[in-house]
């Protein structure tokens, strides 16, 4: 399993779809500040302290990181089979299913990257837009919500990973997948019940960005953890191609 | 070209995936149904239900993701199957095969906004929510033309993108940067993204309600800003597949 992983960090390192999520995590933080510019009540949004990091979570969230996550997990996954290089795993022999783990195991911890990327670019402006307006249980609190966002995120795309990764029919629909269900999430925070179930949305019930009570975070956590092992059940069960 | 046009159409019979996504159109008008049911009185106000069925989410969100995917789609199968070096042979000008593609975007925009627009209808009359009006029906119709027409003229700048790229995995993301980019932006400046100066030109008239702009409508900027943006597009397609043997 370690030699696996060793494995997978080496091969991630050739991949450009790395620079790609990065680039529209930059880019999202990017956009977010232009929004930022917007007056309101006299005074940019962005001047407000904790403004800008608390608006970047939903918007990364429902627009764009769930879509690249995906589509980084479900790429990683197909490609030994679409590149033809599971004949040569095979060989070794590699276990498909540790294989599998380990890919998931990365696109985890790029989850968690990548919303922590998110949230050092947010800090890094706000503390030099106002250094002196932060303090540290805030920006303790919005560090805590950004690794739980990645967390949580990961888990609930989970299943959209696995499921193209079944289907075998282009690991780029995992993004299609993942944009409308992180979108369907938008009208989902309308109803108490449905945000704190619904799992995109339950991602904020547990990261601290809604106001929740400990019912619905319970519910949320379920959800979440209905959603890794779903994504378990069926990664599972795959086995690629016998003809490749 | 109508030869191009009619063989890119052909092609389409291959790519149930397609097709398939014509059914997010039927998404806005579904949620708006569900929204003026569980959460809002509509008030038998038709507009208020095309605001959000139609010129809501759909205009700013998932028509340019679902056309941005085609798009990307349409370059990208070609290139990966080797398709492109025999179409060269054939031979057909890079430009036409170029604008072939475009024209079936714009005519799966038209369609798709189209989808939209009866949903709308069918979602708002038949649970009697509104009383059938052919005054707010047609209206709808016409602004769904529009919407269709001029998405399908914003999202050029990615059929270029995906024109120029070997994989689809940088296209298909910066599509959704720039949806969303072209979504912030509205506040900031209107005439800096084709998408939000396609939305000043939908809503010139400031008739749909709830939507109130912070900045003076400027329709010809808006259409500058839609033809800059396009005209850089088309060179940069141009260099790309010129470059492509």
């Amino acid at each position: 399993m370690k030699k696996l992983l060793w494995a997978e960090c080496q091969k991630i390192r050739r991949l450009n779809i790395v620079w790609i999520t990065v680039f529209a995590t930059v880019m999202v933080a990017v956009i977010v500040f232009l929004g930022g510019q917007d007056v309101y009540d006299g005074s940019r949004n962005i001047d407000n302290a904790g403004w800008y990091m608390t608006m970047a979570q939903p918007w990364a969230t429902f627009f764009v990181l769930p879509a690249v996550i995906a589509l980084l997990g479900s790429y990683m996954i197909c490609r030994e089979e679409q590149e033809d290089t599971i004949k040569s795993l095979r060989l070794i022999p590699v276990n498909e299913v540790s294989l599998t783990a380990v890919k998931m195991i990365v696109t985890f911890a790029f989850s968690i990257l990548l919303y922590l990327l998110l949230f050092t670019i947010t800090f890094s402006v706000e503390a030099i837009l106002h250094f002196s307006d932060l303090s540290l249980e805030m920006v303790l609190g919005f560090l805590k919500a950004y690794f739980l966002d990645g967390l949580g995120i990961f888990l609930a795309i989970s299943p959209i990973i696995a499921f193209v990764s079944r289907m075998k029919k282009g690991y780029w629909l995992a993004l299609l997948f993942a944009e409308i269900y992180s979108f369907a999430g938008l009208f989902m925070s309308m109803s108490n019940f449905l945000k704190a179930l619904y799992p995109i949305t339950a991602v904020f019930t547990i990261s601290g960005y809604y106001d929740a009570s400990t019912s619905q975070v319970i519910l949320s956590c379920i959800s979440l953890l209905l959603c890794g092992c779903l994504s378990a059940f069926i990664l599972k069960g795959l086995k690629h191609s016998e003809k490749s | 070209m109508l030869r191009l046009i009619q063989i890119e159409f052909l092609k389409l019979r291959r790519r149930k995936f397609v097709w398939l996504m014509l059914l997010a159109a039927l998404f806005m008008p579904f949620f708006a149904l569900l929204y003026f049911k569980y959460v809002k009185e509509l008030g038998g106000d038709p507009l208020q239900f095309y605001r959000w069925s139609a010129f809501g989410y759909t205009l700013w969100f998932i028509l340019p993701v679902v056309l941005g995917t085609l798009c990307t789609m349409l370059m990208y199968e070609e290139k990966q199957h080797d398709m492109l070096k025999q179409l060269w042979i054939v031979p057909i000008s890079k430009m036409g095969y170029f604008f072939s593609k475009f024209f079936l975007v714009l005519i799966y925009s038209i369609c798709f906004m189209l989808i939209t627009a009866v949903a709308s209808v069918m979602f708002s009359v038949l649970p009697g929510y509104v009383e059938f009006d052919w005054g707010s029906v047609l209206y709808l119709l016409k602004k769904c033309l529009e919407i269709g027409v001029l998405t399908s003229f914003t999202m050029l700048p990615i059929l270029a993108l995906s024109a120029s790229q070997k994989g689809y995995i940088l296209p298909v993301s910066i599509t959704l940067v720039y949806v969303f980019l072209g979504f912030i932006l509205m506040t900031v400046n209107m005439y800096l993204h084709p998408l939000s100066s396609m939305a000043v030109i939908v809503m010139r008239n400031g008739d749909i309600p709830g939507l109130v702009f912070t900045q003076a409508l400027n329709i010809p900027l808006a259409f500058l800003c839609i033809c800059v943006w396009d005209i850089v597009a088309v060179l940069l397609a141009n260099i790309a597949l010129g470059r492509r043997k």
